[in-house]
């Protein structure tokens, strides 16, 4: 008897499951409409961005970026994400500044450029556009998971970047701590234009000494590896996100990653000079082959009546010895419902690479690697910027964003020799960011 | 009096176009872009809404319900919009298992459901049973026989349909402009707001004719079948208006009201009344359609 009932009241729900699709193609029927479910069908959020970034005399940098998003529904988002930057320019070549001129040659070993006497040496050939592309794709898992995965890629006139990303995210203690990991795989390759150079080989300078072009030629080719080479760097990533209260959202990162390949920056050299801190060759600079880096991360978001106080620190430390200090804080002030002004305030602090030296010394053994870019070097650096936003009655949102960006190198113990003391081998870096975006 | 057939009201976020019809305040929510097209848009609203009302409504006379009504049994012209109409109807009751019946509206002519405690005799209700019965009603796509003495009633279906109808008209005026077609209640939003956020919508409580709930919709349609204020207490028993055609009765221990959300306005007036004539396994009926419904008891 029960049985019956059972099997009675399955049969009863197949039926009724049926309903609301039939009515659903009925209704449709009626109104000559597709059957396509408008109520679930949300729409592509788009974001464009054009940034500019402009330092004192050295790089400038455009970028245009356009991203969208879209849910489609229950949780499966899947964002793209288009960047294009040009950079024109002259960045830091690692020689030290000299008082007389000084000829070098381009790293392509076509044509030669001079640094006036007093001037920091810039290589103004610095020039490439960038293409990067993202995709990624976000859905719920089992087991009250979120999962996403992405691919990344990023292609530069000599450079070439693949990578893979996958993370998985759970939430626990009625959504209020979700813990998640990650990783990334990426792979690089570098094909730079006239080669790479070979690690401290000195650069061939054409001063008249070679008998023809030919001879030059063969000077120069035996100071560069012809084939490409490339990088892999494997990122771990933990992190734990807490709400602390109805206001209040702290985030705590730890992050490892890996790299393994060609770290060295192929148009970076180092200037060797001797007791009276005159140059006497450049040489190229080379890098380990290895990178392990460590970052812990905590963040924390409080809501303010009138706006969002936003305030992380960052440590990293890695095996080449950089260790780093960053302090990144944004208050927003919303100025009315559908406007905003954001300051920014960011300072960085990082100790020098073990190998890091701002020239060599003639006659003194070379070490297993070297590099002068102040990039690896001891500085300070901060940015000071504001932010203006405003939405319009479509629910548009144009922004608005200027920051100054200054990079104070510091020397970190090095003994100058002779003249090199008289002069600024650690200038300061200025720059301008500006940035006009638009979501719709 | 054409002047005043329709108001244009301009809201903080919106702009809203209103005018009576179908018994029911008749609301358009429009999205600001200018106040120019929300007044071509009500304008259209209205005229279209004014035409079904005239083409369907059972209580006006000379229409083409009127004419099908009082047929006498003799087949009835009908064009293309009434025979989806009754397909849709025929989908129903086939859907509902014969509960679903747009010619059980001659009940109400011994029913009558203003609070009172006037239960119709059984007699009353027994001579009407025969002119109950959608299967009896012959049709195809260009003529019905309805047999003498019965009646066909779109009340279930008319309103619904009217949403829906101005909701499409909407699309195709203004495509890019989110509005929300809002007939006392049965709601249809053509589609998102272009700033994401979602329409709040008040409706009226089934508990309380002076509260209203506040319902967020983004996009589709929403309908509210059952009406707290219309049923009969004898003895203490309530009986609600949702009527039986198969008893000639009030379905026993129906919600007081169902509101359902769904893609399309009709297809949730459809689905709440089906519920409600499922008495006591409303929410036994509803739980596997894969909707959002809200039932009251």
């Amino acid at each position: 008897m029960q049985l019956i009932s059972k099997s009675h009241i399955v049969k009863n729900n197949k039926t009724v499951a049926n309903v609301n699709t039939a009515l659903a193609a009925a209704a449709c029927a009626l109104l000559g409409t597709s059957p396509i479910v408008q109520a679930d069908e949300s729409v592509w959020e788009m974001d464009t961005a054009l940034l500019y970034y402009g330092e004192t005399d050295r790089v400038t940098a455009v970028e245009g970026v356009f991203s969208a998003k879209k849910d489609f529904g229950d949780e499966h988002i899947f964002s793209g994400k288009i960047v294009v930057d040009s950079l024109t320019g002259a960045s830091a070549s690692g020689a030290v500044v000299q008082l007389n001129a000084q000829t070098y040659t381009r790293p392509s070993g076509k044509g030669q450029y001079v640094i006036d006497a007093g001037d920091i040496p810039l290589d103004d050939t610095f020039h490439d556009t960038r293409v990067q592309l993202e995709a990624q794709w976000t859905q719920p898992l089992w087991n009250d998971m979120r999962g996403s995965t992405g691919v990344h890629l990023s292609k530069e006139y000599d450079y070439l970047s693949i990578a893979v990303n996958g993370s998985l995210a759970k939430d626990f203690n009625q959504k209020n701590t979700t813990v998640s990991a990650g990783l990334s795989l990426a792979f690089d390759t570098i094909d730079p234009e006239g080669g790479r150079p070979v690690a401290f080989s000195e650069m061939v300078i054409d001063e008249g000494q070679f008998a023809n072009e030919e001879a030059y030629q063969a000077a120069f080719d035996a100071t560069r590896q012809k084939d490409t080479d490339d990088k892999t760097t494997v990122d771990l990533m933990f992190g734990v996100t807490q709400i602390i209260n109805r206001r209040m959202l702290m985030q705590f990162n730890y992050g490892y990653s890996m790299s393994d390949g060609y770290h060295t920056d192929p148009f970076k050299v180092l200037s060797v000079v001797n007791d009276k801190g005159l140059t006497q060759s450049l040489v190229h600079e080379d890098r380990p082959t290895e990178r392990n880096r460590q970052s812990f991360y905590w963040q924390t978001k409080y809501a303010l009546d009138s706006g969002v106080a936003d305030i992380s620190y960052r440590y990293a430390t890695d095996d080449w010895d950089i260790n780093s200090h960053t302090i990144d804080s944004r208050l927003r002030f919303n100025l009315s419902d559908n406007t905003y002004i954001q300051p920014h305030f960011r300072y960085y602090q990082q100790g020098a690479a073990e190998f890091y030296q701002p020239f060599l010394i003639k006659g003194i053994t070379l070490p297993t690697f070297a590099s002068s870019d102040y990039r690896l070097g001891e500085m300070t650096a901060y940015t000071l910027g504001i932010k203006y936003g405003v939405k319009m009655a479509s629910g548009n949102e144009w922004a608005f964003r200027l920051e100054y960006y200054q990079q104070d190198p510091k020397n970190a113990d090095f003994e100058a020799p002779g003249m090199l003391q008289q002069l600024d081998l650690y200038p300061s870096v200025k720059a301008v960011i500006a940035q006009v975006s638009y979501s719709f | 009096m054409l002047i005043s057939s329709y108001s244009i009201e301009q809201k903080s976020d919106h702009i809203m176009g209103r005018f009576w019809a179908m018994a029911s305040p008749c609301e358009l929510l429009i999205e600001p872009q200018d106040s120019m097209l929300a007044n071509h848009l009500t304008s259209v609203a209205y005229a279209e809404t004014k035409r079904i009302e005239q083409k369907f409504s059972r209580y006006l006379p000379n229409n083409p319900m009127a004419n099908i009504n009082d047929s006498q049994g003799k087949p009835i012209a009908i064009d293309n919009e009434f025979f989806r109409l009754l397909e849709l109807a025929n989908s129903c009751f086939q859907l509902s298992d014969g509960l679903f019946d747009i010619t059980s509206g001659v009940l109400r002519q011994a029913w009558t459901f203003d609070g009172s405690d006037n239960l119709p005799s059984p007699d009353a209700v027994k001579v009407l049973m025969p002119f109950i019965g959608w299967g009896k009603v012959k049709y195809d796509q260009s003529s019905i026989t309805v047999a003498k003495g019965m009646e066909l009633d779109f009340g279930g279906m008319g309103k619904e349909y009217a949403v829906d109808c101005v909701a499409k008209l909407c699309t195709e005026h203004a495509p890019t402009t989110s509005v929300v077609v809002n007939f006392g209640g049965d709601i249809q939003v053509n589609r998102a707001r272009h700033n994401k956020q979602p329409w709040y919508i008040g409706i009226e409580s089934p508990d309380d004719a002076e509260a209203t709930k506040v319902l967020k919709i983004i996009s589709g349609g929403l309908a509210t079948s059952g009406d707290a204020r219309r049923y009969l207490l004898k003895n203490g028993k309530r009986y609600s208006h949702i009527l039986n055609p198969e008893t000639g009765y009030p379905v026993k221990n129906a919600a007081s009201s169902v509101t359902i959300a769904a893609p399309h306005c009709i297809q949730a007036g459809l689905l709440a009344t089906m519920a409600l004539l499922k008495g006591p396994n409303a929410e036994v009926f509803l739980e596997p359609q894969d909707v959002k419904f809200w039932c009251y008891r």
